[in-house]
């Protein structure tokens, strides 16, 4: 199969995707709870876009972790799957929706203007440990993805806005306590990964820890991760402010994860 | 007089509970959980400063992790809750054991690089080397030979694969054979031999000085095809006081950019010698007077450039990081099972 079909059933899952966002935005703006319709484009979504990437694995040979296309594709995939999950194990939170699945469609944009063309595979990733160490990446990431929906709620609420609307939801201490749950098991896997990565790294560059760019900002959003537990459990803080940190220890894992490895000069370029 | 030795029994006891309380004060005020949080932002800026700065890498990370892993034993002598949540207490004790590693690791270290042309052996020294200052390794009693390398290229001189064949001798004295590349070193007395992207072509010589035997070495020129348009060098003959110029001078295209090729030695080449400013071009075979000796072209060969790295604690480093975050787990696992998030 050629790369114009390929390109042609992600933009099938991105619309699938974008339909998912847009009908949870009008059941929140309703009152409505469309939630088997948001489930099913977005299980459709994910099915379309995994073909979408097993035809490029399979033409290319390789995982999806080279380009800034392929980056962003099997993010926007691993990121997905990790909030449909929650969103179909955790029926209370089902109106976060209203918040994280447009969030997704920022990363939708930066897809559909990335190049698609190949990139080079170099033999250092030739490796299963390079597809652990991505794979625990991208757990950490979801686990945050969801942590910053509820995180969302909380501080809308706070401001104000769609009281009446996010009522469907828990309140803010439980909310608050699952986003705590969420960067808990977030810390689990960022770990995880970076004890891959030091595997990784150690077979492929002769050695284990290096401060590179990537691994230094990478061990900066496990600290920030750290500081966060801490933080909650020290001051005792209120939800809001949990909140607001859960969402800069997101920001700074996206600027570490999307930001970093390109514009960094190592051999250290895949990123999760 | 000292007023300590005439002073009441009751007097003595009050003075050293006094001591006692502020000295558990002291140890309480370094167990706090919000001097953890600011050594954690400390670690942060320090981490960013040695990053930003080479010549600053131990102090700004050293600093804040000493202490860290002050606080963290602080707490776990003063705190009885802390102690009771054994999962959470193996995880941070699982973290200093990590960072007692790494600084036993960079007390000890050693990474290098050495050049081995083809057919020749490592001889246990580094052309380049950075060491612990307590580094005891053996790497003098090291020996291995380079049989081949190849290195496999995608269109656009894509780098592929890299295949090096390495002899060297086991506990018992006998050869062994082992092919390591990309992701498989050659380790031998704890060294890690690395293959890397540095390779390239070595004009092999013969060289003998006026009444001594004939000794043969080779010259690796630079890296290639990374510098492609200077593969030259200047080499001294051993014993000679004569510099020689050596330069490949390439007639053919050794890898296509726009095919699958492979890193192999040329076929149409010539040698450019130049010794002072006499130039002369040989070919296999070809023998040159210089002033002291006579240099003879045996041919061309590869060469491979090895990183070389040493590490005793790394296995143990996994093991206190599998440690790690096993206990971690299992304190999450713990402390969620025993409530719902909603209740």
């Amino acid at each position: 199969m050629s790369m114009e079909n390929e390109l042609q059933i992600l933009w099938a899952a991105v619309v699938a995707y974008v339909l998912a966002g847009v009908t949870a935005v009008i059941g929140v703006i309703l009152g409505k709870r469309p939630e088997r319709t948001v489930l099913a484009l977005s299980v459709a979504g994910l099915a379309l876009h995994a073909s979408s990437i097993g035809l490029r694995w399979e033409r290319l040979g390789h995982g999806p972790f080279i380009t800034m296309f392929e980056i962003l594709s099997s993010n926007v995939l691993s990121l997905m799957l990790a909030y449909t999950l929650a969103y179909w194990r955790i029926p209370r939170i089902r109106a976060s929706a209203a918040i994280v699945l447009p969030l997704m469609f920022v990363m939708l944009g930066w897809l559909m203007v990335a190049h698609p063309g190949e990139g080079h595979y170099p033999p250092t990733y030739n490796t299963p440990w390079l597809y652990i160490h991505i794979g625990l990446g991208k757990v950490f990431l979801g686990a945050v993805l969801v942590a910053v929906g509820v995180s969302c709620v909380i501080l809308l609420r706070r401001a104000g806005i769609g009281l009446r609307r996010l009522t469907q939801l828990p309140g803010d201490r439980q909310l608050d306590e699952l986003a705590f749950r969420c960067m808990a098991i977030g810390l689990v896997f960022h770990s995880l990964m970076l004890i891959a990565g030091a595997i990784w790294a150690q077979d492929a560059w002769g050695r284990y820890w290096d401060w590179d760019p990537l691994e230094t900002w990478a061990f900066v959003t496990w600290l920030t991760v750290a500081f966060t537990l801490h933080a909650r459990v020290a001051f005792r803080v209120s939800p809001a402010a949990h909140a607001t940190m859960i969402l800069a220890v997101f920001v700074i894992a996206f600027l570490t994860f999307f930001g970093v490895p390109f514009v960094s000069m190592t051999p250290h370029q895949g990123a999760v | 007089m000292n007023h300590d030795e005439v002073a009441p029994a009751g007097e003595g006891a009050g003075a050293r509970m006094a001591a006692d309380r502020s000295e558990r004060g002291l140890l309480r005020r370094l167990a706090s959980l919000r001097l953890t949080l600011g050594l954690l932002a400390l670690l942060a800026v320090g981490i960013l400063i040695a990053q930003r700065f080479e010549e600053a890498r131990t102090w700004p990370i050293v600093v804040p992790l000493a202490l860290l892993a002050a606080n963290l034993l602080a707490a776990v002598a003063t705190n009885g809750v802390f102690r009771r949540q054994t999962a959470l207490l193996v995880f941070h004790l699982s973290l200093v054991a990590l960072v007692l590693l790494v600084a036993a690791g960079r007390l000890t270290y050693l990474k290098g690089h050495v050049g081995i042309t083809n057919g020749a052996g490592f001889d246990g020294e580094l052309a380049i080397d950075e060491r612990g200052p307590w580094h005891v390794g053996n790497l003098d009693a090291v020996r291995f030979t380079n049989d081949g390398f190849s290195v496999g290229y995608a269109p656009g001189w894509q780098r592929g694969a890299t295949r090096n064949t390495v002899l060297w001798r086991d506990g018992d004295g006998r050869w062994q054979q082992s092919v390591i590349g990309d992701q498989e070193p050659l380790v031998l007395a704890g060294y890690r031999f690395y293959t890397t992207f540095n390779k390239g072509f070595a004009p092999t010589f013969g060289w003998q000085r006026d009444g001594a035997t004939t000794v043969h070495g080779s010259v690796q020129l630079p890296s290639y095809p990374l510098n492609e348009f200077s593969q030259a060098a200047e080499w001294t003959p051993p014993g000679s006081r004569v510099a020689v110029w050596v330069m490949l001078d390439i007639d053919e295209v050794v890898i296509d950019p726009h095919a699958h090729s492979a890193f192999r030695l040329p076929q149409a080449y010539k040698l450019v010698v130049r010794v002072g400013d006499e130039r002369h071009e040989m070919r296999p075979g070809d023998a040159l007077r210089l002033p002291d000796g006579t240099l003879t072209f045996d041919g061309l060969r590869g060469w491979m450039g090895y990183r070389v790295f040493y590490d005793w604690t790394l296995p143990w480093l996994l093991a206190a990081g599998a440690v790690a975050v096993v206990s971690l787990g299992t304190h999450f696992w713990q402390k969620f099972a025993a409530s719902p998030w909603n209740r």
